[in-house]
């Protein structure tokens, strides 16, 4: 049987509840960012003790984190780099993402052990590239989200440094790192955590012969509405294409989303873990289960692609018109315990539900079971007929067995509001 | 001795611009360099050196795209091409580039230009420690970092005095794309066609925008014109003054390199007034092509107002 290299799936962590869900789920590593030097100002950002709670956590169940220190740095912002990479190192981070050649320098000289990858801001396009930063002690580069599959092969006939692609999730339109249209427009250094999506605006497009004289060049969509100008990529998923991806060569496949949810996180995950070991078990009898894909589309927020992995993104890969209309799933609730004994199932809400929903449990493993409530208990054990508080415990009944941490969504359905 | 460099559109541009006395011509062709007034096939390129030196000035030559596999197998020969013409430096954004140019062991000076990555000195730095000679500095580095940044420096800088900045650069053909959505028909994408974009609720502005074999490149709403803090530039010091003519007319391109030329050489002398500045800026001014306006860009913001 054919023996293949199998790849880690990277999954965000926002949190240190995401960290440790996204492992649960089956995340071979996951990045996170520290309070220094990420791009992700917004997100939860970890101290040095949430690093080494994570990082204990990780290694407990043979995973792996990564800190992204990926800014493009200023004069000034550098002071105490070289310490806060020791700090990460001596924290029990497996390795550091960089673009700055600043920041790469620091890490490499400053925190000897600490491996450091070379992010995806810094647009690694070709192997000579790969190979200069390899010369320099790097690990492992993220490539640009503008090399295709088959770039990727050639790559790596030319070069043995680890290889780590995007998979999934939200794209810069443009060549990351080589985009400021944040900084021009609303003074929000993109390269430093503040981009604003400038690019997911709406712009008049037009000629000007002289100043102020606009000859407008917007058409009109198939709706005969007036279509704005936008830089707005639809979001990557590339779960029809694993095997290409494996065989190519790439080390690790990343997931996009540090600011995304604890329901993003647990399914996409699940469902890359699962497409992965399912190909690298047996690469000749693979096909990819449909009900992955339908996984994937319960927690997109965006239309997908596969960007340029088989070539330049035309008109289908933007955001363009209206949005196709699909079904939105919320996340509800985390089981706390299940009582085979009398088939009840105690439960966390997390957003409101109630007796006659149909919900969906899903587990690490991709464990999957659908039902609808058909009776609900509040923890005094008073019959109620939703439950609509935050971290409110119930109960219900629920015949297939289900484990503690399994979580649980539902189809987002507008509710009447109801007469006073 | 400040040193200024004009990018150009053609030879008869080159040879106007080194009479009024520009020290360097920056050209290149675009398969190698990003974002040229013209882009020069290897005969041309071969033309346009030869005339620069023999007016005893210098030629710069773009190599700063980004390469993906299909173009860094090229690289190394053009690199020995320039070489092989006497090329006084190249700029290179791609360290694979940087990695050839090492490799093929050529007596190229090359200087390190990644657009708007370059923002610090210790980067800067790095670059040296690899060979680079100079480095490009970022458009968005405001002059209060200038102060802190250049002392620290170990090899020059080059900033865009005057100019269109470059604010995007997407690998995809965003207009092409939008124009196939709605289905209309344009002849063409490029510079030349002038196509700009304005922000939602500010019509006021305009972003020049278009397409060409490296992608779509987005520009900010205004030029540069950095001749009302040229005293200032000069006093950091920055020693190598970038003007490019992406946008400029042809013809009036030249006197705003005049006019600069004159601020420098007045500079050295000690006899630069804010009076003949304000005459220099106006030479800027009038020389703008009629849709497009100047200002100083990130040069006066205060980096504390940058979130």
């Amino acid at each position: 049987m054919k023996q293949l290299q199998k790849p880690e799936v990277l999954a965000p962590a926002g949190t240190m509840e995401k960290l440790k869900i996204a492992i649960d789920y089956g995340a071979d590593a996951v990045y996170i960012g520290g309070d220094a030097y990420g791009l992700r100002s917004r997100a939860g950002n970890f101290s040095f003790e949430e690093m080494q709670a994570g990082a204990d956590y990780a290694h407990a169940h043979h995973a792996k984190v990564y800190v992204a220190a990926n800014i493009v740095a200023h004069e000034g912002d550098l002071a105490g780099a070289g310490d806060y990479f020791r700090q990460v190192r001596d924290h029990g981070i497996d390795a550091v993402i960089v673009s700055d050649p600043s920041l790469v320098e620091t890490a490499i000289t400053q925190a000897p052990g600490l491996a450091v990858h070379l992010s995806t801001q810094a647009s690694a396009t070709n192997w000579e590239t790969l190979n200069f930063w390899q010369d320099e002690g790097l690990e492992r580069i993220v490539l640009a989200r503008e090399v295709g599959v088959a770039e990727i092969k050639e790559i790596r006939k030319h070069t043995d440094i680890e290889i780590e692609a995007f998979i999934h999730g939200a794209m810069c339109i443009g060549y990351s790192g080589r985009c400021v249209l944040s900084n021009h427009m609303g003074l929000r250094d993109a390269n430093r955590g503040g981009c604003a999506q400038n690019c997911r605006w709406k712009y008049d497009l037009f000629e000007m012969p002289t100043l102020g004289d606009h000859e407008s060049l917007l058409g009109q969509n198939s709706q005969g509405k007036t279509e704005d100008f936008s830089m707005s990529a639809v979001d990557m998923s590339m779960i029809e294409h694993i095997p290409d991806l494996v065989e190519a060569g790439v080390n690790s496949l990343k997931i996009e989303g540090r600011m995304k949810t604890v329901h993003y996180v647990s399914t996409v995950a699940n469902v890359y873990h699962k497409a992965v070991a399912d190909y690298c078990a047996d690469p000749e009898h693979y096909t990819l289960d449909p009900k992955l894909v339908d996984e994937l589309w319960k927690v997109a927020q965006r239309e997908m692609s596969t960007g340029f992995y088989y070539g330049t993104p035309d008109e289908n890969d933007e955001l363009f018109g209206q949005r196709r209309k699909r079904p939105r799933y919320k996340f509800v609730g985390q089981v706390l315990a299940y009582d085979s004994a009398t088939h009840t199932v105690t439960v966390q809400q997390r957003n409101n539900f109630g007796i006659g929903d149909k919900i969906e449990f899903y587990g690490p493993e991709f464990t999957h079971h659908e039902q609808t409530v058909a009776d609900l208990y509040d923890e005094d054990g008073v019959a109620i007929e939703r439950a609509p508080h935050a971290m409110q415990v119930v109960t219900f009944t629920c015949d297939t067995p289900v484990a503690k941490g399994d979580f649980i969504r539902a189809q987002e359905v507008k509710r009447p509001v109801s007469a006073r | 001795m400040t040193e200024i460099i004009a990018s150009v559109a053609s030879i008869e541009q080159a040879e106007a611009l080194m009479a009024v006395g520009v020290d360097t011509i920056y050209a290149g062709e675009d398969y190698f360099g990003l974002r040229l007034p013209h882009s020069f096939d290897r005969t041309e390129l071969a033309d346009l050196i030869k005339v620069v030196h023999q007016a005893g000035k210098k030629i710069q030559v773009a190599v700063n795209a980004i390469f993906h596999n299909d173009r860094i197998v090229h690289v190394a020969d053009y690199l020995n091409y320039l070489a092989a013409q006497n090329v006084d430096r190249v700029t290179i954004g791609d360290p694979g580039a940087i990695r050839i140019l090492q490799k093929e062991a050529l007596s190229l000076p090359y200087w390190y230009d990644g657009a708007d990555l370059v923002t610090n000195s210790r980067q800067v730095n790095f670059w040296a420690a690899h060979g680079a000679q100079g480095a490009v500095i970022a458009n968005e580095v405001p002059y209060k970092e200038l102060q802190a940044l250049v002392p620290n420096l170990e090899v020059p800088i080059q900033i865009l005095t005057y100019g269109a900045a470059n604010i995007h650069q997407s690998g995809r053909p965003l207009l092409t794309n939008y124009f196939n959505y709605v289905q209309t028909y344009q002849d063409r994408m490029d510079r030349e066609k002038g196509l700009f974009i304005s922000e939602p609720r500010k019509p006021e502005t305009h972003y020049s925008i278009y397409e060409d074999i490296n992608g779509t490149h987005v520009f900010a709403t205004n030029d540069v014109n950095l001749m009302p803090r040229i005293q200032a530039v000069y006093d950091l010091p920055i020693t190598h003054w970038f003007l490019d003519g992406l946008y400029a007319d042809k013809i009036g391109f030249v006197k705003v390199a005049k006019a600069f030329v004159q601020a420098r050489d007045l500079l050295a002398q000690g006899q630069l007034t804010s009076m003949i500045v304000a005459d220099l800026d106006q030479i800027v001014r009038a020389n703008q092509p009629q849709n497009r306006e100047v200002d100083t860009g990130f040069f006066d913001i205060d980096p504390a107002d940058v979130k």
